[in-house]
């Protein structure tokens, strides 16, 4: 079987950075990614068809991702890069399968980078499966890379500063957006300005969409959550409550917006899916979005060789992912013999100077956006918490009662997780559910097993898998 | 209704008709049919089969399968990950399909 010197799985932010350090230094890097384009979710390019008339209408991020597909480009004939291959398991030997087109196939590898990404946190509360109300991520790409308005009259609702961009974005197209729903408060203005200090070009990109906001005159709610959307057969209004500090809706606030449209951003979830199955230790940690892998100073996990770098080990957005796989790069780079640490050793203090910097910020950041126990209390009992397999709070709490004590158990009780999101769209929320009706901490209710493949693979394609040669 | 699709910036590619439940939309070369979809103001894609609910358009990255719809036959089709090309056809997906994907 092939076995890859330096595997790098995903090209985003991340895993771009790491194959552009490990290429420099000499490894032999072979980087891939499902996606027929390198970029990842934030630099993702426009579809083949389309033509760019205006850079600026891709966003403020579109010329740091030009940057790094720069980079990339250099080393672009040093790198073996499959695109569309979609990893489907990892196995013991250090052995991974992958899907591409009609065919399947397993290599090896040395060493490993897994730079995979997050997904939207997930938060059932009612009318949340109506059609219109959709995450700020899908919203975003479809108005920046599809080209398309996800509706008329849009409603904006979560945490964090993705929303603020994303209303800029969808007022920059020709969209309309009633308002912006935030669940935070900025309690601490000092130590929000200590935190940004230094992160100018972040700090730039928050004064453009603060004053973008502004002008556009958009109401931010601050303080504020979206309990609910209404519609018959659609969404037509969605009602907003003013939130106290554990997120709660206050009784006698509600007000309705009537919309066509929500978008829901309440952060990321870290895709684990592939450190799981190479066996790397987790924890637990809400702050960064939930279940992580466990990584020393190097970006390595906790088995020898497999690296992980960006979102998919708590979400701290793509300058920190940079930083991260360039960390990761030149690390794995190191450990094959092609630097020495005197040569490694100056390149990886810039990155650590970069990422702790920016770290600091996201550390304040985090702290807002932190998901609080109401959020989890929006749901009713007759609202949908597995969109798949079509289960209710209510159903959930039934199953409680008999009492299992960790996921996997109301999993094989309820169905929950067995759908063909595999989970993704309730694991997050039923660790925490599951953790309030117990009254135990999340991390005690362990984790739903993931199991190959990750992500649907025709069965045809599965039948002829083959090792690579 | 407003032109949902936005043409500041970007020139689409090459224009031609798609067919949903038996209704022409027009499509562009690299468009989605997720995308086509909105586009034409259309949001329901799926019945679920237990609760006949309406579901449309969600994660948009391919995750959440809320998306899926019958492509030329083939049922569960993730049509926000699915370029619409001339003439395809496609219907709203009631019930599960017939799965014919290992997850
Ligand atoms: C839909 C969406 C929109 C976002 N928009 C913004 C934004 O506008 N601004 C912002 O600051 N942040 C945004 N974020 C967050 C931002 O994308 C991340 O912070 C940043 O991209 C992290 O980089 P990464 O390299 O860790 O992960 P990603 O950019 O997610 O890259 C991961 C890559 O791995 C690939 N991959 C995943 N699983 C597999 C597999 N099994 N097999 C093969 N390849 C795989 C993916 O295709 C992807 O290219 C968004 C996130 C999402 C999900
Ligand atoms: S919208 Fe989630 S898979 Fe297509």
């Amino acid at each position: 079987m092939k076995e890859a010197e330096l595997l790098v799985i995903g090209a985003g932010p991340g895993g771009l950075a790491a194959a552009v350090e490990a290429a420099r230094a000499g490894a032999k890097v072979t980087l891939l990614d499902e996606n027929p384009q390198p970029g990842g979710q934030i630099y993702r390019q426009l579809p083949a068809g389309f033509r760019l008339t205006d850079p600026k209408a891709l966003g403020r991020d579109f010329p740091r991702g030009q940057k790094l597909l720069a980079e990339f480009a250099q080393v672009r004939e040093r790198v073996e890069y499959l695109d569309e291959a979609l990893i489907w398991g990892v196995f013991q030997d250090s052995e991974v399968a992958f899907q591409r087109g009609q065919n399947s196939h397993s290599l090896r590898y040395r060493k490993l980078i897994v730079s995979v990404g997050a997904y939207e946190r997930p938060v059932p509360f009612p009318g949340w499966t109506l059609p219109g109300v959709l995450t700020a991520g899908g919203a975003q790409r479809l108005v920046k890379i599809q080209r398309v308005l996800p509706g008329e009259k849009i409603l904006l609702a979560g945490t964090g500063p993705l929303l603020l961009a994303l209303a800029n974005q969808i007022v920059d197209a020709g969209g309309q957006v009633a308002a912006i729903v935030e669940a935070g408060r900025i309690e601490n203005w000092w130590r929000l300005a200590r935190g940004a200090w230094g992160q100018w070009p972040l700090v730039a990109d928050a004064w453009h969409y603060y004053r973008g906001i502004r002008q556009a005159r958009i109401p931010l709610l601050r303080g504020h959550i979206i309990t609910a959307a209404r519609g018959d057969g659609q969404v037509a209004e969605a009602v907003v409550a003013e939130a106290d500090r554990q997120w709660r809706p206050r009784p006698g606030t509600a007000r309705i917006f009537r919309v066509d449209t929500v978008c829901l951003g309440y952060g990321f979830v870290p895709s684990v899916e592939l450190t799981r199955l190479a066996q790397c230790d987790h924890r637990y940690d809400p702050q960064r979005g939930g279940w992580i892998p466990v990584r020393n100073e190097a970006m390595e996990t906790s088995v020898p060789g497999v690296y992980a770098a960006g979102d998919c080990t708590g979400v701290a957005g793509s300058l920190v992912a940079v930083e991260e796989g360039r960390i990761a790069g030149i690390g794995a780079a190191q450990s094959l013999g092609y630097l020495s640490a005197a040569e490694a050793h100056p390149r990886l203090e810039a990155c650590r100077r970069r990422r702790a910097g920016l770290l600091r910020l996201r550390q304040v950041l985090d702290e807002i956006s932190m998901p609080r126990p109401g959020l989890y209390e929006l749901a009713q009992d007759d609202t949908i918490v597995c969109r798949c397999e079509e289960i209710t709070l209510g159903e959930i709490k039934k199953a409680l009662r008999e009492g299992p004590t960790d996921m996997n158990e109301i999993k094989r009780m309820t169905r929950m997780g067995m759908g063909a999101c595999q989970g993704r769209m309730c694991a997050a929320a039923l660790q925490e559910i599951m953790a309030r009706e117990k009254g135990v901490p999340p991390a005690e209710l362990g984790f739903l097993n993931p199991r190959p493949p990750v992500k649907p693979v025709p069965l045809p394609v599965l039948a002829g898998h083959q090792a690579l040669e | 209704m407003i032109n949902r699709r936005v043409e500041k910036g970007v020139a689409r590619g090459r224009e031609f008709e798609i067919e949903v439940d038996g209704e022409k939309l027009r499509a562009h070369e690299g468009e989605t049919i997720a995308a086509v979809m909105l586009a034409a103001g259309r949001r329901t894609f799926r019945q679920t089969g237990l609760r006949q609910q309406a579901r449309g358009y969600y994660c948009g990255i391919g995750l959440c399968h809320e998306c899926m719809m019958v492509v030329n036959g083939v049922p569960n089709t993730r049509t926000c990950q699915t370029l619409a090309t001339p003439g395809c056809r496609v219907e709203t997906q009631e019930g599960p399909g017939k799965l014919e994907v290992a997850f």
